[in-house]
């Protein structure tokens, strides 16, 4: 490249820039080396060129002496610091002292060139602007994958609240934000970032329902204590198809100048999160639901173990008499319970006792039942001083409103007199071989009902061919699609017209008889049935 | 959490590490530009900045990180960054950051290598 020196006294700075230009100087030297040029021309102490951005006069290059880094707003400022002022589009040329230039920027060359410097240094800022925004943009898309990708990778609620949380605020570029669970009707904090926010809002908050359903709002719109001292405030529901599951809301959207009001894009963005976290809140409830199914089929797993345990693996074989014994549980682990067992004095006894409630619960208190009801005939005989001191200790180690009836029979088998004790149990039936029926009473409430319960002992004598039936309201209640009860007269009819056969077909008769009778309904309670007859 | 950054600085032979806790955003790129700027002043040509304690930074905090950097260019210094979550580190790669201010993963690596 040729270039004429000019002839005078910045002659040598003509050739130093020729120089660097030839030498492949930074821009940024050039820039100077030019307004150094332009200072010494003009007679200048100092020069300096100014971008405006974002509301200020930011310097670009200055030489000679010191001159502001950033000057406020515009030219009139520049004044006022005392400084000379030429105005560029997008920028200034500032300078001391402030009748340093005379001529009409036109008319001097270096003038003009300065001004194309400022011109495209104003156009790369701008690019540089763009440029960032473009990649901003790209690290929302990346937070909104990222999130996504972790919503369905981790059930870890707290981890995820707080990421999305965390990328909701850096990405709006707000100084504060909170995450609320909307939990038993009404909004819990679960996250914050940044100051104080309120710990709970009725799930029906008029204010708050407002606020999220509006556009976006100054402070003065929202809830006061949603995020107190915040100036701006943005919030979005936090929402599934079968309604609202939470919110999102975030404080103060910064610039360089300070806090402002969010944009109608920071809406859309801050809504994207609120639907990975409705994602990942939903994913959540459904993953502890599966869990608290799991545990409840753990422990009616084991419920259901420790009633195999305590239930009797067969029926005692006694001379001269059938027993048996059969249960079905309505659930996996039900409240019924029974027992059939020898005693060391040949004495035979029968059990069939009904717990309220179902589940471990009650299996727990069948298994205090089993154990005590055992020691307690051991420690002091069938007389209803047992019964009682059962009734109390059942009493003692259950909760409220817990109690068990029972039917509890001992059998003399040389002179077939059975003794019974009836605890509120269904009446037991005697079927006598000639056709005529007994009930076996209640001689008392349900073991654990009363403080201080009293029971009676009665007897009843079996002759050959008498059936003696003890039953759960399992059998008797069980009802027909119309609601009508299967029935104590029922099963009496049943007891005759099977009386002949072996107790076990006897059993699948009556089950079978009930099953019919409820027509295909489910089992609503525990079903128990035991039998014994004086052959 | 908490918005605000503390920021405190290690200044070693030949070398200044800026430590930060807290959230990076205008606020916080503040602090960290008047901590450079300082340590400029005071003849330092090469920092780190160790993020260990930064899991938050916004589009305002990056924009002054990258003000710093384009000053340590124009001095011919050395800036690096350390310590980053990965969250921040993405970010810093997507927005050019990475391209200018090398990352490392560990304090002890980006001493060694921008000491050398």
């Amino acid at each position: 490249m040729e270039v004429t020196p000019r002839a005078g006294t910045v002659t040598p700075a003509w050739d130093e820039l020729v120089t660097l230009a030839r030498d492949e100087a930074s821009e940024r030297q050039m820039l100077e080396r030019l307004l150094d040029l332009w200072r010494r021309e003009h007679g200048a102490d100092s020069a300096g060129l100014y971008l405006e951005r974002a509301g200020a006069l930011q310097q670009e290059v200055a030489v000679g002496l010191h001159l502001p880094a950033a000057i406020a707003e515009t030219a009139d400022g520049a004044l006022s610091h005392g400084l000379g002022s030429l105005t560029f589009p997008g920028g200034h040329l500032l300078f001391t002292p402030p009748g340093a230039f005379a001529a009409t920027p036109t008319s001097d060359p270096v003038t003009l060139l300065l001004a194309a410097a400022l011109r495209s240094s104003r156009l790369k800022q701008d690019l540089k602007e763009q440029q960032f925004q473009v990649n901003y943009r790209v690290v929302e898309l990346e937070a909104l994958y990222d999130v996504g990708l972790a919503v369905a990778s981790t059930l870890d609620l707290d981890r995820l609240s707080e990421e999305i949380l965390m990328r909701a605020v850096s990405l709006l570029d707000a100084r504060r934000g909170a995450l609320y669970i909307l939990e038993d009707g009404r909004y819990r904090l679960d996250r914050i970032f940044g100051g104080e926010a309120a710990p709970w809002f009725a799930g029906e908050d008029p204010g708050l329902r407002r606020f999220l359903a509006g556009s976006l709002t100054g402070g003065g719109e929202a809830p006061a204590h949603l995020l107190p001292g915040a100036r701006y405030l943005l919030g979005v529901p936090i929402e599934v198809e079968s309604g609202p599951r939470g919110l999102i809301a975030v404080g103060d959207k910064e610039s360089r100048r300070g806090v402002g009001p969010f944009l109608t894009s920071d809406r859309r963005t801050l809504s994207l999160f609120a639907n990975q976290a409705a994602l990942a809140l939903e994913n959540a409830r459904l993953h502890l639901q599966a869990l608290e199914k799991e545990r409840l089929e753990r422990e009616m797993h084991l419920a259901a173990e420790i009633q195999r345990q305590i239930l009797p693996k067969g029926a005692p074989v006694v001379p001269g008499y059938e027993l048996i014994g059969w249960y079905r549980p309505a659930r996996q682990v039900g409240g019924d319970y029974y027992d059939l067992f020898r005693r060391d004095d040949g004495q035979v006894g029968l059990v069939v006792g009904d717990v309220t409630g179902k589940g471990m619960p009650a299996a727990l208190m069948v298994s205090t039942l089993h154990s005590a009801l055992r020691l307690l005939l051991d420690q002091t005989g069938f007389v209803p001083a047992m019964l009682e001191r059962l009734s109390r200790h059942i009493g003692e180690s259950s909760a409220a409103n817990k109690f068990i009836t029972m039917l509890v029979a001992e059998l003399s088998p040389a002179s077939g007199v059975l003794h019974y004790m009836n605890a509120g149990h269904n009446p037991g039936i005697l079927l006598h071989a000639g056709g005529g029926v007994e009930e076996l009473k209640p001689g008392g409430v349900p073991l654990g009902l009363i403080p201080g319960a009293r029971y009676q002992s009665s007897a009843v004598t079996l002759g050959r061919g008498d059936l003696v039936c003890i039953y759960s309201d399992g059998i008797t209640e069980a009802a027909a699609p119309d609601e009508e009860e299967f029935g104590m007269e029922r099963l009496i009819g049943i007891l005759r017209a099977e009386r002949e056969r072996p107790l076990s077909a006897v059993i699948e008769a009556i089950t079978s008889a009930v099953g019919d009778f409820s027509q295909g309904l489910p089992q609503g309670d525990d079903q128990t049935l035991v039998l014994l007859r004086r052959l | 959490m908490t918005e605000s950054l503390n920021i405190t600085v290690d200044r070693r032979e030949g070398l200044a590490v800026i430590y930060t806790e807290g959230y990076i955003n205008n606020q916080g790129g503040e602090e960290i530009a008047k901590a450079a700027y300082k340590l400029l002043d005071e003849g330092y040509k090469v920092l780190l900045l160790n993020l260990a304690g930064t899991k938050i930074v916004n589009s305002i905090g990056i924009s002054i990180l990258i003000e710093i950097i384009e000053k340590m260019i124009e001095i011919d210094g050395k800036l690096g960054f350390c310590c980053l979550t990965p969250t921040i580190e993405k970010t810093f790669h997507i927005m050019g950051l990475a391209q200018y201010a090398p990352i490392f993963p560990d304090e002890a690596t980006a001493v060694a290598q921008m000491r050398s």
